[in-house]
């Protein structure tokens, strides 16, 4: 194709698929444009219901509930793992911290709005506990009895998902509802797309976004996933680091499992039900490769937010009425679009 | 020429179920002094690599840094001692940048909140980084280039100046010089002959044996885990290395003393 033949026709053509493929690569760039496009066509599609603040406040409470599992994902990604667990661990966290609040508490859904806010604390601990727990075992799977991440988080995906059907027998754990922290936030009559529990994921997600770029222990997780060898060789306990990994991605999906307590008012054991898969499409469609090595936190903020986009904006639509099952076909293939990008930027990488 | 005894393994032998990888191997290195270590697939090379670097335990034997006895429980501790390894093939993590891979498990950082939280300092890495290969004779690019984006050569270039301007005592480079081109591995040979002048003790694994005969004062022979021969380079051409080397040519044990 590069023949001399060729004229000054083809040098344009190739500055410009230059142009296009520099863009390309800047992830973050093609998911603001995504994001862009999107929003202007569901808005057209919707007439103008779609960018109001009702509706981008249901993106948003969606956005919270997945950005946590989606950011602990991608650190797992990242050091070429996978955790197929988080989901499961929605649930089980969920399932326990109402146990314990209608159990030992006595607490029910007859409490509801500020007077549940003293119970927040503890939700919060029980959630983050199950989840490392969890993610300990995970780990201690994959660095001692040396299973392959995959089937080591399904297996805990399964478990998980057990206990939290044994605990609730089916029947949603009823608890305080009309949470004071999941309400929108109002400055006069106006409401902003944004509740206190929406901000407190966007926070601790940012923190630990930056957690991954900053700090030595973000370094050494890109260090695992690109060559184990090399880590280990240069003297980083390798297995330390995988039990952290998991871990965090654990704490994480039980904070994500408060966040759904307090967003329901019950602990469900379906609370959490395939949300995993949502988290990894998150991961890919922001960027991270599933070998390991690669991916961006800023990426995986604006991949969840795209996913989201999509299905709210789908069934938000009124020149086409959409059916909600449809959601599941165009998720799947935005993570092909998201796939086919990457495979033409690593070619260009190469180049 | 070479000064004191550095590092010694005193017969060390290792077993993986019922192979013999090491079978009673002796090896004293000094320091400022090059050893070749060769032997054919099989000979325990690596073995006795492993076994040097602490990433694996010997079953039975002595190692000594500096005269004092040590016992690795991990690469860390060896190179926590001045035992700098470059395994073969493994060296650096290609998503990361030269800087992010010169500094690999010895990060600095910025003193955060309470003296523990503390940001990596990328700045003041890419600057030393730069630095240090410098100082160990490599001309690298930019150090906040990812490491994936560089040559097979440049790769290994900063690998092992990695290893040289880490180490403080002992280097241990195992097949430094496969897959690179003449020129580059003619650049490797002079990053060794560097670490030497140092005054590092540099034991250099190698199938390549011009290279070996080229840049090492003294030679090891392995054969099927035991060490055959252990003399100076000088008493070496080519022909006889390799006839040692295949057994061709009978050797009499050398014992450690």
């Amino acid at each position: 194709m590069t023949d001399s033949k060729q004229g000054s026709a083809s040098k344009e053509q190739s500055a410009l698929r230059v142009k296009i493929s520099n863009l390309l690569s800047n992830q973050s760039a093609v998911l603001i444009i995504t994001l862009i496009v999107l929003g202007a066509f569901f808005n057209w599609g919707s007439d103008g219901l779609f960018l109001t603040s009702p509706l981008l406040g249901t993106v948003m409470d969606e956005w919270g509930a997945y950005i946590l599992l989606a950011v602990g994902q991608l650190f797992v990604v990242i050091t070429g793992g996978i955790d197929l667990s988080v989901g499961s661990t929605v649930s089980l966290s969920s399932v326990v911290s109402g146990w314990t609040l209608i159990n030992i508490l006595k607490v029910g859904p007859e409490i509801g709005g500020a007077d549940a806010n003293p119970y927040v604390l503890l939700v919060v601990l029980i959630s983050l506990a199950v989840g490392l727990l969890v993610g300990a075992i995970n780990a201690w799977l994959i660095n001692k009895l040396k299973i392959v991440p995959f089937i080591a988080t399904l297996a805990t995906m399964g478990a998980s998902n057990g206990i939290a059907v044994m605990i609730t027998a089916g029947q949603p754990l009823q608890g305080p509802n009309n949470w004071e922290l999941g309400a929108p936030w109002a400055i006069g009559e106006f409401q902003l797309p944004m509740s206190t529990s929406v901000f407190a994921t966007l926070v601790i997600a940012t923190v630990v976004g930056l957690f991954l770029h900053k700090s030595r222990f973000g370094l050494y997780t890109y260090a695992l996933g690109s060559n184990p060898f090399a880590t280990r060789g240069a003297g980083i306990n390798v297995e330390h680091q995988v039990t952290k990994v998991y871990m965090l991605a654990g704490g994480l999906a039980g904070l994500a499992g408060a966040y759904s307590y307090i967003r329901l008012g019950a602990g469900s054991n379906t609370s959490g039900m395939g949300m995993e898969l949502y988290a990894i499409a998150a991961v890919v469609i922001g960027g991270a490769s599933l070998m390991g090595g690669i991916g961006r936190a800023i990426g995986i903020f604006l991949g969840t937010l795209v996913l989201f986009v999509v299905q709210s904006g789908l069934l938000t639509m009124t020149v086409v009425q959409v059916s909600p099952d449809l959601k599941q076909v165009i998720v799947a293939i935005l993570i092909a679009a998201a796939v086919a990008v990457q495979t033409l930027q690593n070619k260009n990488g190469r180049k | 020429m070479a000064g004191k005894v550095i590092y010694e393994i005193k017969n060390a032998s290792k077993r993986y179920g019922s192979v013999v990888a090491l079978d009673g191997a002796s090896l004293k290195l000094h320091a400022g002094e090059v050893v070749g270590l060769v032997g054919d697939n099989g000979a325990g090379k690596s073995t006795l690599v492993k076994v040097l670097s602490g990433a694996h335990q010997p079953d039975g034997g002595q190692i000594f840094l500096e005269g004092q006895e040590v016992s690795w429980e991990s690469p860390r501790q060896a190179l926590e001692a001045g035992v700098e390894t470059l395994y073969q093939d493994s060296g650096l993590a290609p998503h990361l940048t030269v800087s992010q891979n010169v500094f690999l498990g010895r990060e600095i950082t910025v003193k955060g909140i309470l003296g523990w939280f503390g940001f990596l300092n990328k700045k003041k890495m890419e600057h030393d980084a730069h630095e240090d290969l410098e100082a160990v004779g490599i001309a690298v690019p930019a150090s906040n280039r990812a490491v994936s984006q560089l040559s097979g050569g440049q790769r290994q270039a900063v690998a092992i100046g990695r290893a040289v301007s880490w180490a403080k005592k002992v280097i241990i480079l195992d097949e430094p010089t496969n897959h690179l081109g003449a020129r580059q591995a003619g650049e490797v040979l002079n990053i060794i002959r560097n670490a030497k002048k140092k005054g590092l003790g540099v034991i250099f694994i190698s199938h390549t044996l011009p290279h070996v005969l080229e840049v090492t004062d003294r030679i090891v022979v392995l054969r099927l885990g035991r060490i055959v021969k252990d003399a100076p380079t000088s008493e070496f051409n080519g022909d006889t290395l390799i006839g040692t080397i295949t057994g061709t040519i009978q050797t009499i044990k050398v014992e450690g003393d």
